[in-house]
């Protein structure tokens, strides 16, 4: 009996720690994984610690990519992954960064907001660890992540957050949500220290507009949306509205950033510097609860038939058909956006012009996809390589 | 200050986290029961993981 107890013992041990070395593995090699980033040639590329020592040595100090075309003008901030777990976000803003020059005026991006919620996955939701983009010279890699930061890198959360300056009351794990932490705080958590960095690259680089790109699940009301600051309410209607009955095939609707919820760029970028703050919403089927299988085919294609099933008892705030929701679509959309903020807020503040050349159009990623407009790192030059 | 004081609450975080290892450990030696003891074993994840920072 009792050699055998032993022989049990033993038996569910090494099982045990097998099963604990691979998953130990696949978790380090996301975590670990660099994302290469072939800027254009008017890149001038920062780290977020140059404005901000408070996040110096931390995962959370990402490349600031700056296009300055030396000619007086307007200056736009984009972000993106400020929730990993949405990857259109991160896609636009490499699209940006591998393609932009800018003539007039001055463009940010931010493409990894919290790269420290790349690094990790969702416990229990069977995300998948990477996507990819097929392009001519083979297939481009990004992390797939969390919506929050990951906790290996703030740990123990708080039994309820507090935002500061607000007091505001919220769930505990939104202490590593960097969309729940602006303005930021220069002494508390690696999140709440990560956007007081990024409101100093708003400040330093006297930015005019702010645009952070989100994704959605088509059962959540603020779908296929720009959620505007006040200050930015002309521009954003103008927006909505073009696009809408210009370009669009679903509209793109419009929404005041609530007063009373703080802690989200749209409301306290706006309210704690001098630029006007957007935040952009599209559908991405894998986020929803109802959703069947998730993997990257999920992700990038965003068909799903138990969605689509939902959409037809009319339980969903965006329409889905066979078709689903496509990364080019997604892209698309947010890439256009960002476009028609530049141009419209032009026409609104004549000193706040933004020009530039290189992306592709609306209609030139519905057609070609995204693979054209990201560079091969094999045969690009090593000065024009960075790693997110 | 602050910040410091959150790094120093984390460390005793990882050292809690060590004392359950070795809590779990030790009734999983001790356990006679075959199936307390696969338990003891599967509860034994999470701690090594994020003790080796892994997860």
């Amino acid at each position: 009996m009792e050699k055998k107890l032993v022989r049990i013992k033993a038996a569910a041990l090494v099982i045990v720690l097998l099963a604990t070395g691979i998953a130990g593995y696949l978790f380090r090699e996301q975590r670990v994984y660099k994302e290469p980033v072939v800027v254009s040639e008017q890149a001038v590329v920062k780290k977020l610690s140059d404005y901000s020592d408070i996040v110096k040595g931390t995962v959370n100090d990402c490349n600031i990519y700056i296009y300055d075309s030396g000619v007086p003008g307007g200056t736009m901030m984009i972000m993106g992954s400020n929730h990993p777990e949405e990857p259109t976000g991160v896609m636009v803003c490499n699209m940006f960064a591998e393609n932009l020059k800018v003539t007039q005026g001055k463009i940010i991006i931010v493409t990894r907001v919290n790269t420290s919620g790349s690094l990790t996955t969702r416990n229990g939701e069977a995300y998948p660890r990477y996507f990819t983009q097929k392009t001519a010279w083979g297939e481009k890699k990004w992390r797939m992540g969390d919506r929050i930061g990951s906790p290996l890198d703030s740990w123990p959360d708080p039994e309820v957050y507090i935002h500061y300056p607000s007091g505001l009351n919220l769930a505990y794990m939104d202490i590593r949500n960097t969309n729940r932490n602006w303005p930021g705080k220069a002494d508390g958590l690696l999140t709440e220290r990560t956007c007081y960095a990024l409101m100093e690259v708003i400040k330093q680089e006297n930015v005019d507009m702010t645009l952070d790109l989100h994704e959605a699940e088509l059962e959540y009301p603020v779908e296929n949306m720009i959620v505007v600051h006040e200050k930015a309410s002309d521009v954003g209607a103008m927006v909505s509205m073009m696009l809408t009955s210009q370009t669009f095939d679903v509209p793109l609707s419009m929404d005041f950033s609530p007063k009373a919820l703080h802690g989200l760029t749209h409301r306290e970028v706006g309210d704690y510097s001098n630029a006007a703050s957007y935040l952009a919403e599209v559908a991405e089927p894998l986020l929803d609860r109802i959703r069947g299988i998730t993997d990257e085919e999920l992700l990038m294609s965003g068909k799903d038939r138990f969605v689509m099933k939902a959409g037809e008892h009319g339980l969903l705030y965006s329409p889905i058909d066979e078709s689903g929701w496509p990364i080019e679509k997604r892209v698309a959309r947010h890439v256009e956006t960002a476009r028609k903020i530049m141009e419209v807020n032009g026409m609104v503040h004549p000193d706040q012009v933004i020009a530039f050349e290189g992306i592709p159009s609306y209609e030139e990623i519905l057609a070609n996809g995204c693979g054209p407009y990201y560079h091969d790192p094999a045969t690009a030059s090593a000065d024009r390589i960075f790693y997110d | 200050m602050l910040v410091t004081v959150n790094f120093i609450i984390t460390c005793l975080y990882y050292v809690i986290a060590l004392f359950f290892l070795i809590a779990i450990i030790r009734v999983f030696v001790k356990s006679k029961n075959p199936q307390d003891a696969i338990l003891y074993c599967l509860i034994m994840i999470p701690f090594v993981l994020r003790i080796l920072r892994l997860k």
